[in-house]
């Protein structure tokens, strides 16, 4: 019977008490999948770094057969969100408002004569809009030099042949899904241990479990042990998550993937047991856990890249385990590189880890 | 000191036990010895030695000197010994949240590597209608009562029990000494603590009184009143052929309350 295996196993049985506690626990489970699954939902849903459609209003003070074909042309093309009945006034009006990144002016001379003023046409762009002003700007520059080869009836041009290629259009939810993955195996395994470990000590429960003759190595095994499933288990939920509901294909070797979990899950839980050595109580341990995590959580580019930082703070940010935990899994989960391609932030992981399990060990106590 | 006055063997045997915090002595030469299936009571005033002896004898804490053998063990060379054939009751104890009483002695059972009938146990307590609770939602007496059934788990010859009535109704504390004389007579050994003499003078074979880390006297109970008595000792008033709790008790009835 595998109950009685158990159950005359000081370890097993510790380890399933711990999972039962673990399990049990509505705050844990809501800081550890909810949380996390709520953020993957709203980025996902809201997906605001995809290049979006080029707003263009054009205003044809022309009117003529010149006109209405270079106006022909681009809405043949179907790049732009077209405006196309608004005054001058109107679309500037829009214009600064943002509604707009390009307005087309085409002047009342349009194609009236070969004189070059006469071939412009003026085009007012969105400065904060830069590559879709520039996008539209060629795409207009694109229709006129046809118009001009039209004109001018040169037979041979040189052409693109274009060719569709089904590419993997990365959005903010595939950038932020490996992010999300290593911040949530960060707050479990640091606040999960910090808080528990503290209280175990603080209300004499440790103090009991060490009147029987339990060795403290199959209580230590029982606490890792859980936290660890936990960690491959968030992993699993926010990566099928995101699967099955937003799309994102998984490049990488799911083992791999695992792997990384269960590496940065040891990390941040000897940080746990380092926090709550250091600390006496629940009301220490939890500022120096919050003091560790947040800047964590804003420096280790989970929520944007990190190359938007200003050079000094990237520098530290580079180093932090978060970073190395949140880049590995985004180049092996996204990117479907090899988890040996990623031996930098493997290694920088495991620096962290013999770190942060001396140091917990140096700081243990168990009352 | 005194001797063994029958053959039974010494379950306890302490040698000028010694333990020092900072400058103060807390155990100061403390050297007694418990015969198998006694029960054995530590009393004194607060900070006297009591707790620090137990735990040394518990292997829970280790001395600056001398020597504690229990049951044949040094507990010193081997303390996880020593716990596997003891029960200890520390004085506040707390357990695992979020699982129920009989979960929480399987855990405990296993511990010792032994399989146990967590329903037994509660029903000796009389805490089988709570065996789906969860340890904070019983009531004081509930948890003594309920850490009396977790010493159990491993079926110990001898049962440390510090201060196992601090706090109880007198009807808790009754439903107590009966558990501990039940104890006695299934065999086993009992050394408690206590800071209530008409506990120690019901339960005690015999006392060890300490104070500032030393054990002032030691005997039987009614040997030391006699002793006292015969160096001219007279109280004040004569004894009462009834006391206030045994007024409360005879209104408020002897069944446990704590539902």
């Amino acid at each position: 019977m595998l109950n009685r295996f158990i159950q005359t196993n000081p370890t097993l049985s510790l380890t399933r008490a711990s999972m039962k506690i673990w399990f049990r626990d509505r705050q844990a489970i809501f800081w550890t999948f909810f949380l996390p699954l709520v953020l993957i939902t709203i980025f996902g849903m809201l997906d605001f770094g995809a290049f979006s459609t080029i707003g263009l209003g054009i205003v044809d003070q022309a009117n003529n057969d010149s006109s209405r074909r270079l106006i022909d042309d681009i809405r043949d093309l179907n790049t732009f969100d077209l405006s196309e009945t608004l005054s001058e006034e109107e679309e500037r009006e829009a214009l600064l408002d943002g509604d707009r990144d390009l307005v087309l002016i085409i002047s009342p001379e349009f194609g009236a004569s070969q004189s070059p003023v006469q071939r412009q046409v003026t085009v007012l762009y969105n400065q904060g809009q830069a590559q879709e002003a520039a996008a539209g700007q060629t795409i207009i520059q694109h229709v006129l030099d046809e118009m001009t080869f039209a004109e001018v009836g040169f037979p041979d041009r040189y052409s693109i042949d274009a060719q569709p290629v089904d590419s993997r259009n990365l959005r903010f939810i595939d950038f932020l899904l490996p992010g999300v993955v290593a911040m949530s195996i960060m707050q479990m395994g640091l606040f999960s241990v910090a808080f528990n470990f503290v209280q175990l000590k603080s209300r004499g429960i440790l103090r009991r479990l060490l009147a029987t003759p339990v060795r403290p190595a199959s209580f230590l095994f029982a606490q890792v042990f859980t936290r660890l499933v936990v960690s491959i288990l968030q992993t699993l939920v926010l990566i099928g998550l995101a699967v099955l509901a937003f799309d994102v294909q998984l490049a990488g070797n799911l083992g791999a993937i695992i792997l990384l979990a269960l590496l940065g899950g040891a990390v941040f839980v000897s940080m746990g047991f380092a926090v709550s050595g250091w600390a006496g109580s629940e009301d220490v341990a939890a500022p120096v856990a919050n003091a560790i995590a947040l800047p964590m959580m804003f420096l280790s580019g989970v929520f944007f890249p990190r190359d938007t930082m200003p050079e000094p703070l990237r520098a530290v940010a580079d180093f932090l385990p978060l970073s190395y935990l949140a880049d590995a899994l985004r180049n092996v989960a996204i990117d479907g590189e090899t988890l040996w391609s990623q031996w930098g932030d493997v290694l920088g992981l495991t620096v962290w880890l013999a770190v942060t399990f001396l140091v917990a060990v140096r700081l243990f106590r168990w009352e | 000191m005194p001797q063994q006055e029958t053959d039974s063997p010494n379950i306890i045997e302490v040698h000028d036990l010694r333990k020092s915090y900072g400058g103060l002595k807390a155990v100061d030469g403390v050297s007694f010895s418990v015969r198998s299936g006694e029960v054995f009571g530590i009393l004194g005033p607060n900070g006297a030695g009591k707790t620090t002896t137990v735990e040394i004898l518990e292997g829970m804490r280790v001395p600056d000197s001398g020597t504690a053998i229990v049951n044949g063990i040094d507990v010193q060379k081997d303390p996880r010994a020593v716990k596997a054939v003891i029960g200890i009751q520390l004085q506040s104890s707390a357990y695992f949240d979020r699982m129920s009483l009989t979960e929480l002695l399987d855990v405990m059972g296993s511990l010792y590597h032994r399989e146990i009938d967590a329903m037994a146990l509660l029903e000796k307590v009389q805490l089988a209608d709570r065996a789906k609770a969860l340890f904070k939602e019983l009531s004081g007496g509930q948890k003594q009562r309920f850490s009396i059934a977790a010493t159990l788990v491993n079926d110990p010859v001898l049962l440390f029990l510090d201060e196992p009535t601090t706090g109880l109704d007198p009807q808790a504390r009754r439903h107590m000494w009966g558990l501990i004389k039940q104890f006695k007579e299934e065999g086993r050994t009992v050394l408690l603590t206590t800071h209530y003499m008409e506990e120690a003078e019901e339960l005690c074979d015999r006392v060890a009184i300490m104070d500032h880390g030393k054990i002032a006297a030691m005997d039987r109970p009614e040997v030391l009143v006699a002793s006292l008595l015969s160096r001219g000792f007279e109280k004040e008033r004569t004894e009462k052929l009834a006391n206030l709790e045994d007024v409360f008790l005879d209104l408020t009835g002897r069944a446990l309350r704590d539902a």
